[in-house]
């Protein structure tokens, strides 16, 4: 109940309100009874003091007109002449000129001489005897009396002296209820002459009529003398009070209690009515108040959940610009912030700033957005020679040419798909509902596309791209399983010199071999796991085997052999690599070593990746190996591929020519493929430049392959390079390439990778005319030995 | 005895006829033993002569009053009533004794009043009510007003019985008279009777007359 503001403001406006309201009336009902009985007590004192005075006053009047009367000559004449009719009727006409209603004479011993009431008497003793003893020792007196008639009077009794007394004369004046209702005007109390008849009371004359008049005399018996009492009478309360006349007869003074309350009670009335129209006006105002509290309150609050739901559209309703108007306003601000930061933060976190599309954690909340059983493809995009863009022109550049090529790729969507940017040059795509077909017109869409030139800064530049593509559901059901192999699938292209690759073209669940390969490459060292094959490389000039490449071979106790294209990627991205080749190197020095010792004279070619030609420690441990071996640092080829140079050239450089100061031979592998230019390699301090096996294949019948490869030994050549071509599968290409001046060849067609056991023999029997030399040479080395 | 005795002898000698007249010396007091004035001590003889003594008495009206309060009189003697007073004033008597009214006059009344009634009569004025004044008419030259120390003298009463009337304008009873004898010797009789306080009956002040 109290849980509402605007109850709680109501309850307790109105609340207070009447708790004051109720003292109020408390204070004034309980003050009003005390003020109603001292007025009582009050007016009931005055009003007897009134009243008394007023009998006295009127007793005086009566007093003086009895006088005047009772000093008339003609009167006393009467009297003292004894004459009774001329006094009867002197009477009469005296007391209608004072307006008595009745007269009296008596003798001085106190027998009537005239009556007015009683015209035709004999003598009589006068009625009231205390009042003529009360006048013979005061000269006069006066009292109440009922007369013959049955009414009260008020006697009035004087002397007549001629000058000596010579008779009373007692005039009597009507106390009836005219009189006392007269009282009553004058006073204020109800005036009532009881006489005591027995255990009654009679009452003679009362300013109060019907059944008040009637209940009077049995309430009376509960009123003593002299001290005031209430009484009730006649279902009214009259506090009352007796003031005895003579033995039996006394005068009742009444004020009615219900009168004196009648103004307090109206009073009360007014006050109840103030009190409550005050609280209805009082609760109606605060209902009101309230309302204008809480509805805004209310809207903010509601406002408060919109945002709080995430809804920042809506503004906070604009309030009157009071403490809570002040309030909305802040809230309003507060809601345009939050909801600017949020779209900011929003951005930060799902939108890749530099090209401004969405990034790897948008691309995971898409495709988890994506419904249930649903198939699609991801597709991942790295850019061929970026990294040599970048350097070559600068990371503005670079950074220019990647947004412009997100803007490209982002007007090839349809509405459903989405590209992301990953990291570098490398871009994810999310296409929904679409098979390998669809995929697979998409990926050729977009490398269309890229081959358009990309105009940045006034430079046209050429950017090639490759694509690997998973599909989902078959070739994984999350996004960062299906990312990783989309990835592989991008590096088995690119290895591969193809534009695109599914990864389910690329091994079945390869993710989880080399997951577990990964692992287990630390141990296979250890383990001596790893073994070094050698492929011959051939002289064409001589025609013997002058050198071989060292190849690293896995020989994992449970899957058997492993091709380097199985894990050396990874040792790669891990970093393993950097005590992958150090060991090859160790190995292939001592291995060398044993060789030259046994006659046997070969350069061993040695792979060195990113990572390693940027190790600072790679160049002391070579030197070490090859003054440990007693080597000499001619009798060693490094191969580096471009694309290693291009990770930190400057720092490249410096170890290459460090690496060429020791006297080592250094060999630009997998040239071609990456973004180098001949000029620039001539800069690189290399001996070598092997032409990759793209080139090769099909050289004898591709005439522009032929082109680029007789071009490229040429200009070799001119730069004082020799030229090794890979990848030689036929006799065609051998003699191809023996035709135009290449210096070395190497590929299947002359022999595969083999152990290095099998090296000697191997060499040993191949080719007729250099057989015999070789031969030769072997044997003096064996007897050397 | 002797001087005092012998001066009263003298002076009864002197001034009774014959000279074997006798005198009574009379104190009148209340019960309580208060002298009481104006008390009329009136001896009348059994039965027998009574010698005229129609002297003229005057009751004034002075300073709105009547003087004096009490006057005793033989039956048969006229009263003159001067008045004294700048203004009118009306006397008059109800009394059975003597009832006469002497309308609004001033100075001497044309006539004096004979009160030739025993009795007594209160004399009273219409236009002042306060004023009050007593005759005693008695059948008797023997009499004597108490002065205000209770005391009357009677002289010159001839030896003999006399009967004793003692009367005050504001007597409480009528007392019954007496039988006393006279002798030569000066008798004294010490009377006592009950008397009601004067009452002085309001009056305004003087000066109210003169507007």
């Amino acid at each position: 109940m109290f849980r509402s503001l605007q109850r709680r403001i109501v309850i307790v406006f109105v609340g207070l309100l009447t708790l004051v309201m109720a003292l109020i009336l408390v204070l004034v009902t309980h003050n009003n009874g005390r003020i109603v009985d001292s007025e009582m007590a009050r007016e009931l004192e005055a009003g007897t003091h009134v009243f008394k005075l007023l009998v006295e006053q009127n007793q005086r009047q009566l007093e003086t007109a009895a006088r005047v009367l009772s000093a008339d000559f003609a009167f006393r004449e009467a009297i003292a002449t004894q004459d009774r009719p001329t006094i009867q009727s002197v009477i009469r006409n005296h007391g209608l000129r004072i307006g008595a209603q009745a007269m009296m004479v008596i003798s001085p011993d106190g027998q009537l001489i005239a009556d007015t009431q009683h015209a035709a008497a004999g003598p009589r003793p006068f009625p009231f005897q205390s009042l003529l003893s009360v006048a013979e020792s005061q000269g006069k007196s006066n009292g109440f009396g009922q007369m013959r008639d049955g009414k009260l009077y008020q006697i009035i009794l004087v002397p007549v002296q001629a000058p000596k007394l010579i008779a009373w004369v007692a005039i009597g004046f009507l106390a009836d209820d005219k009189w006392a209702r007269d009282l009553y005007g004058m006073t204020g109390l109800a005036v009532s002459v009881v006489q005591r008849s027995g255990a009654n009371s009679l009452v003679l004359s009362s300013s109060l009529d019907g059944p008040k008049r009637i209940a009077l005399p049995a309430a009376l018996r509960q009123l003593p003398n002299d001290s005031p009492q209430a009484l009730q009478i006649a279902d009214e309360s009259w506090q009352s009070v007796r003031l005895p006349l003579d033995r039996d007869t006394s005068v009742v003074l009444q004020r009615s209690i219900e009168q004196a309350e009648a103004p307090y009670r109206s009073l009360q009335k007014i006050l109840w009515s103030i009190v409550l129209a005050g609280i209805v006006i009082f609760a109606l105002g605060s209902v009101m108040l309230a309302r204008r509290i809480v509805k805004p309150v209310n809207q903010l609050a509601a406002a408060a959940r919109r945002i709080e739901a995430g809804d920042y559209a809506e503004p906070v309703p604009s309030l009157p610009p009071d403490e809570i108007g002040q309030l909305a306003t802040s809230f309003d601000r507060m809601r345009e912030r939050v909801a600017s930061r949020e779209q900011k933060i929003l951005k930060l976190a799902y939108q890749d700033t530099l090209t401004g599309l969405a990034n790897r954690t948008r691309l995971f909340e898409a495709f988890e957005q994506l419904p249930a059983n649903s198939r699609g493809a991801i597709a991942i995009l790295n850019l061929d020679r970026f990294a040599l863009i970048n350097n070559a022109l600068g990371h503005p550049v670079g950074d220019r040419l990647l947004s412009e090529i997100g803007s490209r790729l982002s007007h090839l969507l349809s509405n459903t798909d989405l590209v992301a940017r990953l990291w570098g040059d490398e871009f994810a795509f999310l296409l929904a509902d679409v098979d390998r077909e669809a995929a697979t017109r998409f990926a050729e869409s977009i490398l269309a596309n890229l081959r358009e030139p990309v105009t940045v800064d006034g430079q046209r530049l050429d950017v090639g791209a490759s694509l690997g593509l998973a599909l989902y559901p078959q070739d994984g059901h999350d996004a960062a399983t299906l990312l990783r192999r989309a990835e592989f699938a991008m590096v088995a292209a690119k290895r591969q010199h193809k534009n695109m690759a599914f990864a389910g073209d690329i091994g079945d669940g390869p993710q989880h071999e080399q997951l577990s390969l990964i692992g287990e490459m630390r141990e296979a060292i250890a383990r001596q796991q790893f073994l070094v094959y050698y492929q011959p490389k051939l002289d064409l000039a001589s025609g013997k085997i002058t050198g071989a490449e060292a190849l690293i071979r896995w020989r994992h106790p449970e899957r058997g052999l492993i091709p380097p294209i199985r894990f050396i990627p990874f040792a790669e991205q891990t970093g393993f690599i950097r005590e992958i080749t150090p060991w090859l190197l160790e190995n292939v020095i001592a291995q060398t070593a044993r060789w030259q010792e046994q006659g046997l004279s070969i350069v061993p070619s040695i792979n060195l990746s990113a990572l390693d030609l940027l190790d600072p420690g790679l160049i002391d441990h070579v030197r070490r190996l090859i003054d440990a071996h007693g080597l000499k640092a001619s009798r060693i080829c490094l191969e580096i591929t471009e694309s290693a140079l291009m990770e930190d050239p400057t720092l490249a450089l410096a170890h290459l020519d460090q690496l060429a100061a020791l006297g080592l031979k250094l060999s630009i592998d997998d040239y071609g493929v990456g973004q180098a230019s001949l000029a620039y390699l001539k800069t690189l301090p290399v001996h070598e430049l092997k032409i990759d096996r793209a080139f090769v294949d099909g050289v004898a019948d591709s005439p522009r392959n032929a082109a680029i490869v007789q071009s490229t030994i040429a200009l070799c050549h001119a730069l004082g390079l020799s030229v090794v071509a890979e990848g030689v599968e036929t006799s065609n290409e051998l003699d191809w390439l023996a035709s135009h001046q290449c210096d070395i060849a190497q590929g299947y067609f002359i022999a595969r990778p083999m152990p290095a056991d099998e090296l000697p023999h191997w060499i040993a029997s191949y080719g007729v005319p250099e057989t015999a030399a070789a031969q030769e040479d072997k044997e003096g080395v064996a007897e050397a030995q | 005895m002797t001087r005092f005795h012998a001066v009263c002898l003298a002076t009864l000698l002197a001034f009774s006829g014959p000279l074997w007249a006798g005198s009574l010396e009379a104190y009148v007091a209340t019960q309580a033993g208060t002298p009481v004035g104006d008390a009329a001590v009136v001896v009348e003889p059994i039965p027998g002569f009574v010698p005229g003594n129609r002297a003229m008495a005057a009751i004034e009206q002075r300073d709105r009053e009547l003087n004096p309060y009490l006057t005793i009189v033989q039956k048969g003697t006229a009263i003159e009533f001067p008045n004294r007073d700048p203004f009118k004033h009306h006397l008059y008597s109800f009394s059975p004794a003597k009832t006469f009214e002497i309308k609004l006059y001033a100075g001497k009344p044309v006539q004096p009043i004979v009160f030739d009634k025993a009795g007594e009569v209160a004399l009273g004025c219409n236009v002042h009510d306060w004023m009050e004044a007593y005759v005693l008419v008695v059948d008797s030259p023997y009499f004597a007003k108490t002065a205000s120390n209770g005391r009357a003298v009677i002289a010159n009463v001839p030896p003999g019985r006399y009967r004793l009337r003692l009367w005050h304008p504001r007597q409480k009873k009528e007392l019954p008279p007496r039988e006393i004898g006279i002798g030569a010797a000066p008798a004294k009789l010490d009377l006592v009777m009950d008397v009601a306080p004067r009452i002085a009956k309001p009056r305004p002040p003087a000066d109210s007359d003169q507007y």
